[in-house]
């Protein structure tokens, strides 16, 4: 029936029955991952492909003692198997008993950590002379899936840690004298071994120090005891400041926050009873409320001094979400009627932060600010600087540093002081200045949510912010936490990128942790290193929302090696690319965005131009483009980069729309961070018949095919998404059946593009897209649930081009073509001096 | 001519009722032709007028009985400046037997209500002090929501809170209690204030879709709603009110804004309702410890100031606070608005320094140890007395404009009032009081608002003027009253000239209103210079004054004779010099403060009961009679009962306490006995019937510790020093520790200098 059906979607007139294009690779079809000729000689990748699938660790020390060579790949005339984007990164082939534990989890999995190269080189020097940036990116708080083991948890408070250099024992240290003593894996100090050590609480009874779980696992969480507390672990506090200005009631968004903080109540962190909530309403003043416990009737209290705030009352602002449910509730239920008045366009956001700094700083906590309007008025008020006349210009920069003279750069410092990180929902336009805005997640390790133009009465709008909303206040969060990241002696984290503040040079300061959020960390040789192998281990102090104070552990170690082709064959292209993602925002907001574009394109020419003078014997100019292959997709995601809203050269971005990409850009994990730069495509009007089924792993998706409209046919319908909107293409010969069957409507110019709600329809195609779309959702990291936006090949220009601007293969606008942009690649180095 | 009917009929009191015709002569009176008037004097025999008077084109004055009138020419001759003005078109039917109300002799006062309406209803905005026990605060909350079923149901209410900050409630707001607060330590503009509050438009970018929807309140209304439709929201605002949350430690004071929620109280009302009649009733319970108008910190250890501390000079908070009450008094006085002030504190409020906000208002002040006495709540709920209408017995946003004929000129007017900075041809050099205009300001009138108003004669180049001319005086009282009408008061006096040593004018002398006029100009003086001035002062005016009118050989004492009508004006004086209104170091600074507010609002008789507090005895030997306000009418068999008008006293003698301690009066076979206890108590309580405020009541034994209340306002006639002025040492009376000269020694002295006799 689906064959039939299939048949139906294609073109010409619904009379002739077309077979699937040929263009697309027939062996996609079926084995997704597969199909490579250059992957088929590589049988060590596709085994660990396979063990990885199965949930085996591929780095499992036995497994192989030898590293491999890099296998020297030509990308010109190659064509990108976006399939191949989902593979693991090069094994980590540590030295024969580096570990004292034969547990597959001993190292750590990238998803919570990664190095640019999974083979350190042993000096600075070549590090410097293979061009490859040596970086860890770090997801230290990444979300726990279904199904997923949780995080061992060490409750016997016996936390045994180096006395020189601090580093928790871990898989990679050693026993000495008997097993009385451990000598450090990072500095070679013997330590003691604790007394309880060999001990088991719960039975009372001796027990196998072999078995304990920080010796066993890269990722472990200790429960510390009271010597790792300033204070008493402190509730959870959530702050939220919403604007009731004028457009922010009209556009349903006060109605929105306010309802789903509502429904979120009782799924907020709050196992113990401790957790407290505060609201503050802000337009042209701040709206307190006063909600004593057991009382239902909030009291609003409003303070108009904007350039002097102040708490106008001391008990009851900041209260317990238990005792003072009742209130609470009253006070959502009613907050969007209570400002049904408001008038104006002032907002003195920036004074309510003060304010709510104030409030919360004797806890720390979460600040989430919901805000359609520019802070004008009081404190820290804005200007709206946007000017079209620079977009595209090199001033265009100018625009995404942050304006204001510092204050919410020395607002968030203060924030962070006092334990308290801000989350910012933005929802305005024409202009928001989320450049200026960001600044309080950026240092404070909040995060930025963006909504521009939202209007509640559109049901897509209001769904996606409830689910967002929800997700975060709902997610487990660590307190007043800070990461420090120790590494075997020699190397020194130089920099760090990420939203937190560095409180001094290798300690970063995160009042709360989000989940899903990630960091980097360069590193530098500071010393030749003489070791087999490098363990980096990274300690996030922090309080768990119910209460308790822990630390969790996680550690990476990693072989050393003076032989390029075997550091080359341990690149993690998915690393580099989120670091170099990260240089490139803040290049592009210290100096100019076409310097950061510039900064991307040398260093793709500086590392092919020396792989080409070290790993290949051909001086001069070459017809080729070598790299090994396991770097192959590296030019690819960063001309995906390169035409990202955050970094493409264009005079349309609005800056609002480019400042929140970079925040993107700069935290998502690489998981999400990958289809942000390369989307994925799917064809669904010609599918197999097995996609959109479900198998034991779950909905089987169609192979993803390559980011050019050469893959598109006229009747088709496609579906393009990059994590954050969805877009459904629908050609223009698309058979009226197709269009019935998936969006209920009799024909294609009954379709209008823009934001849709897909009907759920009784008939296997509509099942399937529904499926796929929702597939797709989940399966980003983070709270995302991306629009889904109808595209018409002959309809709505603007949207078509966005849809368009996504196909990162072909050109678009200034932007190169994948063919055109090796080519520029291969001249640049063939012109340059790398021989 | 009875100077009792002229007061029933004109609510006025002058000094003198023929004037000296010229102004050598007048000087040498002494004591300044001058009235005592009551603008608001409760008239129910007025007949309404409802038509506009009738007014001189040339000088506003306003047609009246002392008019010339020409019923052929329809004409009339103003008489103040003698300017010809025809009657208006519907007088046309005039003759001398059908004359409009105002032209008939019997007429000298009239009441216009003008046709113009009053926009606004009166407005009641209550400032509260949440700094209070739970006692007292739940008192006082009683008591307001008590005064809003008072009040007439279009009023206009509103109410601020405070202590450590200034709250506004919004009581038009509906989802739930809504208030703006304002920091306590700051002094905000009127701008600011009205901005913070959204009253003017903060921005013109509104958005222009934006429409104004039904129902919706905006500016000041949303703080100021007719009772009417809030008294259930603002009762309930009052109910759930609670007190100021602030911690405040063992050794402090709590933190009490009251000058900064005056200012905003002055600021809201002057920016939505300017010249629209007002009433900002304070309610406090103690003394402003922050932020503008502090009096005293909130350091316990630092006492508030004493009369002795401020006439050293130290008081560090003293001069700031009084400046800035006083200039929020002259804005709110300018706009026509009231500041009652009612302390509820067993101490000292700083009112030394807040008194000009209901000194320049005429806003009532009421002292009382607490919110919970009956002193309080009675003097509230008698502000809100109706009259037979049911209007509010209070006319409000006053102006008192003063016309005289051309020989007179204003010099200036005493009471609760402020310059209308009208300079008008009226006005003239001399300055007494609040002078160089002819109109004052008076937030708010009341049947007992008596204001005083001083005159001086000029003749031109020592002509005097011709004998029996008649010169004039015209009231003018603008007010807005309760029932939402304009209304004027008119009220027009003429008296004759005579010549310089005509008996007429001594004669015509009322010793009473002139004590009391006299008075006003002494505390007037008295709150600028040091007291010693303004006592010799006094003394120096005496002494002129019987040397001028008293019968003596010179340089014999005992010749001295003064004539009836003023035989009875030196014991006035007497009196006052040693009075609390210019002997402040029995007082507290709030309490001369106090004492002085209330002699510049009362007539002439109960000004008189302050000056010279009145004493009657009642014994089982005979009717109750008024005796002396001397040591002797100390006496053990009889029951005393003082009115000083601020206390009333009622005093047992030693025997009758013993008797009463032993319930004689309930034994069978006493009942004169005990009606004789009750006789006093029934006196007293009509004597409080219509007082305002409501005076101390105390009930004491002779020997008991309240006592003190009555020996100190008694003639020292035997004290401890005397050592038997009658020569006698079983002399009836008792004895009074004082250093006082008694009335006996003052007036030989005064008797000694008014004959030039040299002084022993
Ligand atoms: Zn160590
Ligand atoms: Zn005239």
């Amino acid at each position: 029936a689906n064959q039939q059906a299939q048949a139906y979607y294609s073109g010409g007139g619904g009379a002739a029955v077309q077979q699937p294009s040929q263009d697309t690779q027939p062996a996609q079809l079926f084995t997704p991952g597969g199909g490579d000729i250059q992957q088929q000689q590589q049988p060590m990748t596709q085994l660990n492909q396979q063990f990885s699938q199965f949930g085996v660790s591929q780095q499992h020390p036995q497994l192989s003692n030898q590293r491999p060579s890099a296998n020297s790949t030509n990308l010109i005339g190659l064509h990108p198997n976006p399939n191949e984007l989902e593979n693991d990164p090069p094994a980590i082939n540590l030295p024969p008993n580096a570990t004292l534990s034969q547990s597959p989890t001993a190292n750590a999995h990238p998803s919570f950590k990664r190095s640019t190269l999974n083979v350190i080189p042993t000096t600075q020097s070549l590090i410097n002379k293979l061009k490859i940036p040596l970086a860890l990116v770090l997801t230290p708080y990444r979300s726990i899936e279904t199904g997923e083991d949780p995080i061992p948890v060490i409750s016997d408070t016996v936390i045994s840690r180096c006395r020189r250099c601090r580093t928790y024992i871990n898989p990679y240290v050693t026993f000495l004298e008997g097993g009385t003593r451990w000598k450090c894996c990072i500095c070679n100090l013997s330590n003691e071994v604790p007394q309880m050590f060999d001990w088991d609480p719960h039975t009372n009874q001796p027990a196998d120090r072999f078995k304990r779980a920080e010796l066993n696992n890269s990722v472990v969480e200790f429960v510390a005891p009271s010597e790792y507390m300033v204070r008493p672990p402190q509730p959870p506090v959530y702050a939220f400041l919403i604007d009731v200005s004028y457009t922010s009631i009209q556009s349903g968004m006060v109605a929105t926050v306010a309802r789903t903080i509502l429904e979120t109540l009782d799924r907020i962190p709050n196992d113990d009873g401790r957790t407290k909530i505060c609201l503050i309403a802000v337009n042209h003043a701040l709206h307190f409320f006063n909600l004593p416990p057991n009382s239902s009737d909030p009291n609003m209290l409003v303070v108009g001094d904007l350039d002097d705030p102040f708490l106008p009352t001391p008990n009851d602002l900041l209260v317990n979400l238990a005792e003072c449910r009742a209130g609470i509730d009253n006070l959502l239920t009613n907050l969007s009627d209570m400002f049904i008045n408001s008038s104006g366009p002032e907002s003195a956001m920036g004074t309510a932060l003060k304010a709510a700094v104030q409030l919360t700083s004797p806890f720390g906590g979460k600040i989430m600010v919901m805000t359609a309007q520019l802070p004008n008025v009081g404190q820290g008020a804005l200007k709206n600087r946007e000017d079209i006349k620079i977009l595209g210009t090199s001033k265009e920069s100018s625009l995404l540093q942050p304006q204001g003279g510092g204050f919410y750069k020395n607002l968030a410092i203060d924030c962070s002081r006092s334990q308290i990180s801000v989350d910012m929902f933005l929802f305005g336009s024409p202009y928001q200045d989320v450049a200026t805005l960001q600044c309080l997640p950026k240092y404070t390790s909040g995060a930025t949510y963006f909504y521009p133009g939202f209007n509640a009465s559109r049901i897509e709008d209001a769904l996606k912010l409830a689910h967002e909303l929800s997700v975060v206040l709902s997610s487990p969060i660590a307190l007043e936490a800070v990461m420090r990241v120790r590494a075997t002696r020699g190397v020194r984290m130089s920099e760090y990128h990420g939203n937190f503040f560095v409180r001094s040079t290798d300690l970063l300061a995160m009042p709360t942790v989000p989940i899903d959020q990630s960091y980097c960390a360069e590193i530098t040789l500071e010393e030749n290193l003489n070791v087999p192998f490098v363990v980096f281990q990274t300690a996030v102090l922090h309080t768990t929302c119910y209460g308790e104070r822990r630390i969790r552990v996680i550690t990476l170690s990693l072989p050393t090696s003076a032989n390029p082709s075997e550091i080359y064959a341990s690149a993690d292209e998915k690393a580099i690319v989120t670091l170099l993602a990260n240089k490139a925002v803040e290049r592009s907001q210290s100096s100019k965005l076409e310097d950061a574009r510039d900064a991307i394109m040398n260093k793709v020419v500086d590392i092919f131009g020396q792989y080409k003078a070290i790993m290949t014997a051909g001086g001069g100019a070459s017809a080729q483009l070598m790299i090994s292959d396991n770097l192959k997709h590296l030019p690819l995601l960063l001309l995906g980069l390169l035409k990202n809203v955050g970094i493409r050269q264009s005079s349309h971005i609005p800056s609002d729309l480019r400042a929140y990409a970079q925040t993107l850009l700069t935290t998502l994990p690489t998981q999400s961070l990958i289809p942000y730069l390369y989307p994925t495509l799917y064809s669904l009007h010609n599918m197999p018949i097995e996609a959109g089924t479900l198998s034991e792993d779950g909905l089987r998706l169609p192979p993803k095919l390559n980011l050019t409209i050469e893959k598109f046919e006229r009747h088709g319908l496609y579906l393009i998404e990059d994590g954050q909107q969805i877009f459904l293409w629908i050609g223009r010969d698309a058979v009226p059946q197709l269009v019935v069957d998936v969006f209920n409507l009799p024909s294609l110019q009954d379709l209008r593009p823009g934001k849709i709600t897909l009907p759920l329809l009784d008939n296997p195609m509509s099942e399937k897209v529904n499926g796929i779309v929702n597939k797709v959702r989940e399966s980003r990291r983070g709270p995302y649930k991306p629009h889904v936006y109808l595209v018409k090949e002959d309809g709505d220009p603007s949207l078509r081009s966005w849809a368009l601007s996504l196909l990162i293969e072909d050109r678009f606008e200034m932007g190169l073509s994948y063919t055109q942009w090796l080519s520029t690649l291969r001249d640049k180095i063939n012109s340059g001096s790398y021989n | 001519f009875v100077v009792e009917d002229v007061e029933e009929r004109d609510g006025i009191r002058l000094s003198w009722n023929v004037w000296p015709s010229s102004r050598i002569e007048a000087t040498r009176t002494v004591v300044p032709i001058s009235a005592l008037y009551v603008p608001f004097k409760e008239r129910e025999d007025l007949p309404p007028v409802l038509y506009e008077p009738v007014t001189c084109k040339a000088c506003r004055s306003i047609l009246n009985p002392y008019c010339q009138i020409d019923v052929r020419g329809k004409l009339w001759i103003c008489p103040f400046c003698l300017s010809r003005n025809a009657f208006p078109p519907h007088y046309k039917d005039i003759s001398n037997t059908n004359l409009p109300a105002e032209l008939l002799p019997k007429y000298t006062t009239i009441e216009y209500t003008l046709s113009r309406p009053v926009q606004v209803p009166p407005i009641f905005l209550f400032v509260v002090d949440t700094c209070l026990d739970a006692e007292d605060f739940q008192a006082l909350k009683e008591t307001i929501t008590l005064g809003l079923s008072l009040l007439p149901p279009n009023a206009l209410v509103g109410l601020i809170t405070f202590g450590t900050m200034t709250q506004v409630h919004e009581i038009g707001f509906n989802a739930c209690p809504k208030s703006y607060v304002f920091r306590g330590t700051k002094d905000y503009s009127p701008g600011q204030i009205s901005s913070m509050l959204g009253i003017t438009p903060r921005s013109t970018t509104l958005p222009s879709q934006q429409q104004q929807r039904p129902g919706q309140l905006h500016g000041a209304a949303r703080f100021l709603q007719p009772v009417q439709d809030a008294e259930f929201q603002l009762t309930s605002i009052l109910d759930n009110l609670s007190r100021d949350p602030w911690p405040v430690a063992s050794d402090k004071r709590s933190l009490r804004c009251t000058g900064a929620a005056l200012s905003v109280a002055v600021g809201i009302l002057e920016n939505s309702f300017p010249n629209s009649g007002a009433r900002i009733m304070t309610f406090v319970g103690g003394p402003a410890t922050e932020g503008p108008g502090m009096v005293v910190s909130n350091e316990l250890r630092e006492p508030i100031r004493s009369h002795h501390d401020i006439e050293r000079d130290s008081v560090k908070h003293f001069k700031r606070a009084t400046r800035f009450y006083e200039s929020l008094a002259k804005r709110a006085s300018s706009n026509g608005h009231v500041v009652d002030i009612y302390a509820g504190c067993l101490d000292q409020i700083g009112l030394l320094e807040m008194k000009s906000l209901s000194n320049l208002t005429n806003g009532a002040l009421v002292l009382s140890d607490s919110f919970a006495t009956l002193i309080f709540k009675q003097s509230f709920q008698r502000l809100f007395e109706k009259d037979e209408f049911g209007n509010l017995k209070m006319g409000f946003n006053a102006t008192m404009d003063v016309q005289t004929s051309k020989e007179l000129k204003v010099s200036g007017a005493i009471g609760h009032l402020t310059s209308a900075q009208k300079k008008s041809a009226c006005v003239g050099e001399t300055e007494i009081g609040v002078g160089q205009t002819s109109a004052w300001k008076i937030g708010s009138i009341n049947p007992r608002t008596t204001l005083g108003v001083y005159f001086e004669v000029v003749s031109p180049a020592g002509q005097p003027v011709q004998q029996n001319q008649r010169g004039l005086i015209q009231f003018i009282t603008h007010y807005q009253s309760s029932s939402g009408q304009y209304k004027l008061r008119v009220t027009t006096i003429a008296r004759n000239f005579a010549d310089a040593g005509s008996p007429a004018i001594a004669g015509s002398f009322d010793q009473e209103a002139a004590a009391v006029l006299m008075a006003r100009i002494a505390v007037f003086k008295a709150e600028i210079d040091d007291s010693p001035d303004v006592l010799r002062w006094l003394d120096r005016m005496l002494i002129r004054l019987c040397q001028k009118f008293a019968d003596y050989h010179k340089e014999d004492p005992t010749s001295f004779r003064l004539s009836e009508n003023f035989g009875i004006y030196p014991q006035f004086m007497f009196h006052l010099r040693r009075s609390q209104f210019l002997q402040v170091f029995n007082n507290s600074p709030d309490e001369t403060a106090f004492y002085r507010h209330i002699l510049n609002e009362e007539d002439v008789n109960n000004s008189l009961v302050m000056i010279q507090p009145t004493l009657m005895s009642f014994s089982l030997d005979g009717q109750p009679q008024p005796v002396l306000l001397d040591s002797v009418s100390i006496k053990n068999d009889v029951i005393l009962l003082l009115d000083t008008f601020f206390h009333i006293l009622i005093w047992h003698g030693e025997t009758i306490a013993q008797w009463r301690k032993a319930n004689y009066q309930d034994q069978e076979g006493y009942e004169n006995f005990k009606e004789l206890l009750t006789l006093p108590i029934s006196d007293a309580q009509d004597l409080l019937a219509d007082r305002f405020p409501i005076p101390r009541y105390v009930v004491c034994d002779q020997g008991g510790s309240q006592a003190r209340f009555l020996l100190s306002k008694l003639n020292p006639s035997t004290t401890h020093m005397s050592g038997g002025i009658y020569g006698s040492q079983n002399a009836a009376g008792q004895a009074i520790f004082t250093d006082d000269v008694s009335l006996q020694v003052f007036m030989e002295h005064l008797k000694r200098l008014a004959v030039g006799a040299s002084t022993s």
